[in-house]
């Protein structure tokens, strides 16, 4: 299996705050890998380290290295740019940009310079198609994104972070703010992407994690606990406080 | 027992008192304006209705005049309109863009420090008294107008020109704008720009594509603000126009006259037709600023359509 993402010892701060704790993992590539733990665990901020979106956050240091083909992506060669346009995010809340459906998918490439009316649609239309949205938005690509339903509004985040065609695709929570339904698609759809992308999940819920992932890694006071095999973390875990969490004795 | 019955009456009774104490507050100052308005009116109006003590004036001819002298008692605002509606819109132009920039370096590219002292820089800039910015205008932005006429080889009367109205009036609108845009660009959802950088973009594309766009609508309220100060500005306006007694002014380092210099200039020094014409000219502004605001609010709501604060 090819790895995506080779994490060593990385820690970081807020300020004198410590968040994460000496963390190493291997992401592979084409898996679904999920990150469970209680609030406050540094799940989120963990993902965040993936696509360098800590960054912006001031007084956040990160030490460590994340070995992405060959680079830290900390390291000074890395182009910021570069790397979020290859590893893509998908937030908590939706959050579509005020214009319309097609601005939303065209954003990034007409970022990165492409004016080609063509290749925009045709962007537009596989991106929609992948995420299964098309059928439902097709004839009216030209309102607001802002009138969707919050899960189609989820599935058109997916299908705005899929039209950068990135390598990965990081979710924080996609789900914790939609209904049972749009949750299900959302998963549904993990388990289709996963054949062109790698994805990293944030979640809340266990069952989730269980559901659509290969990989889980458990979360607990900024250090990874455990990780392992998704079918091993919930049938065998090695560490007794990952089996409390994930029989709900604490979390 | 925690309720006391007694209690529960009396604060029914004080919930009652107040809703009517505010209701009266409420129709006293919204009465103000009623009553100003009427009076504007009443004696605006009064001039062109037969019987008029001084001699009645011909409303037609007043509102597409293109000559306005008092010493030979013609009236025609007609050209101080569109002299109003140029300068106003001009200094939009001008300030428009400078204040939008302005705002995004303070609310989203400056370091905190910086951004906070220039923040208070602008709201003093709002609270400078118009007659201060009209000495400032009368004493250096006529000589910098006098100086760049001088390049084309024109000359000005003092410096007093539309070029120096317009200059003046952009300076003025500038804080309003600014402090508008900075209160739009602040209320984006951080939520949105992350979503942009996450895909890619760069901070400057960040800024430019999501936070103004997702701003434009109060950055357009703050234009009108802006527009209807540039209106009403009457004493700083005054100092510099020059009062033209025939217009349309186009030429930008030609005196001017707008609806509010003409209804300022000696109003103390005059009675009878020519002062209560004034209060026509006063309906008239009111006119114009509701239409070009009626306007405005219009293109807001196609423009503002897909904007969040």
């Amino acid at each position: 299996m090819e790895t995506c993402f080779d994490v060593k010892n990385i820690d970081l701060f807020y300020g004198d705050k410590q968040a994460l704790k000496d963390v190493n993992m291997e992401i592979y590539k084409n898996r679904v890998t999920a990150f469970i733990g209680p609030s406050g665990c540094g799940k989120s901020t963990f993902i965040r380290c993936l696509n360098r979106m800590n960054d912006l956050i001031e007084g956040c240091k990160v030490s460590g290295e994340i070995i992405k083909d060959g680079l830290d992506i900390y390291s000074p060669k890395q182009d910021i740019v570069d790397l979020r346009t290859r590893v893509g995010m998908v937030f908590q809340k939706p959050n579509p940009f005020p214009m319309s459906i097609y601005d939303n998918i065209a954003y990034g490439p007409r970022c990165q310079g492409l004016k080609d009316k063509k290749k925009l649609d045709e962007i537009v239309t596989t991106s929609l198609k992948q995420v299964a949205l098309y059928d439902e938005v097709a004839d009216r690509l030209g309102d607001s994104a802002i009138g969707l339903s919050g899960g189609q509004q989820q599935r058109l985040c997916i299908a705005r972070c899929i039209a950068m065609s990135p390598e990965v695709i990081l979710m924080d929570e996609p789900t914790s703010a939609l209904d049972p339904i749009s949750t299900s698609k959302i998963e549904d759809l993990c388990l289709e992407l996963k054949k062109d992308y790698t994805i990293v999940i944030v979640t809340h819920n266990m069952q989730q994690a269980a559901r659509i992932s290969d990989y889980t890694a458990f979360f607990l006071l900024g250090e990874v606990v455990e990780m392992d095999e998704t079918d091993t973390i919930f049938s065998h875990p090695k560490d007794k406080r990952t089996e409390n969490y994930i029989t709900g004795r604490f979390g | 027992m925690l309720i006391d019955k007694k209690r529960v009456k009396r604060n029914k009774a004080l919930d009652k008192f107040f809703r009517g104490f505010f209701m009266a507050m409420a129709i006293l100052s919204s009465s103000f304006i009623v009553i100003i308005v009427l009076f504007v009116c009443a004696k605006g109006i009064s001039p062109f209705l037969p019987g008029y003590e001084y001699g009645q004036v011909d409303l037609i001819s007043f509102l597409t005049g293109s000559i306005y002298r008092q010493d030979q008692g013609i009236y025609g605002v007609g050209f101080i309109i569109i002299n109003t509606l140029i300068s106003a819109f001009l200094a939009l132009v001008i300030s428009f863009p400078l204040s939008v920039l302005t705002a995004l370096f303070i609310a989203k590219i400056a370091p905190k420090k910086l951004s906070a002292a220039m923040q208070s820089v602008v709201e003093l800039l709002a609270a400078v008294p118009s007659v201060v910015y009209g000495v400032f205008a009368s004493g250096v932005i006529t000589g910098v107008v006098e100086w760049i006429a001088s390049l084309f080889g024109i000359t000005t009367f003092g410096g007093s020109s539309l070029l120096a109205v317009v200059l003046l009036l952009a300076i003025m609108i500038f804080p309003t704008l600014t402090s508008m845009s900075i209160t739009a660009i602040r209320a984006v959802d951080p939520n949105l720009e992350q979503a942009s950088l996450a895909l890619g973009a760069t901070k400057t594309q960040t800024n430019f594509k999501i936070c103004l766009t997702a701003a434009k609508s109060g950055i357009f309220a703050g234009a009108i603000l802006g527009l209807g100060r540039a209106y009403g500005e009457a004493t700083a306006v005054a100092m510099v126009a020059g009062n033209k007694l025939f217009g349309p002014t186009f030429n930008p380092f030609d005196i001017t006259r707008t609806l509010t210099s003409t209804m300022l200039a000696g109003l103390k020094e005059t009675t009878g037709l020519d002062y209560d014409i004034r209060f026509s000219v006063g309906l008239v502004l009111i006119v114009v600023i509701f239409f070009s605001n009626w306007i405005l609010n219009m293109v807001k709501k196609r423009i503002g359509r897909n904007s969040v604060a």
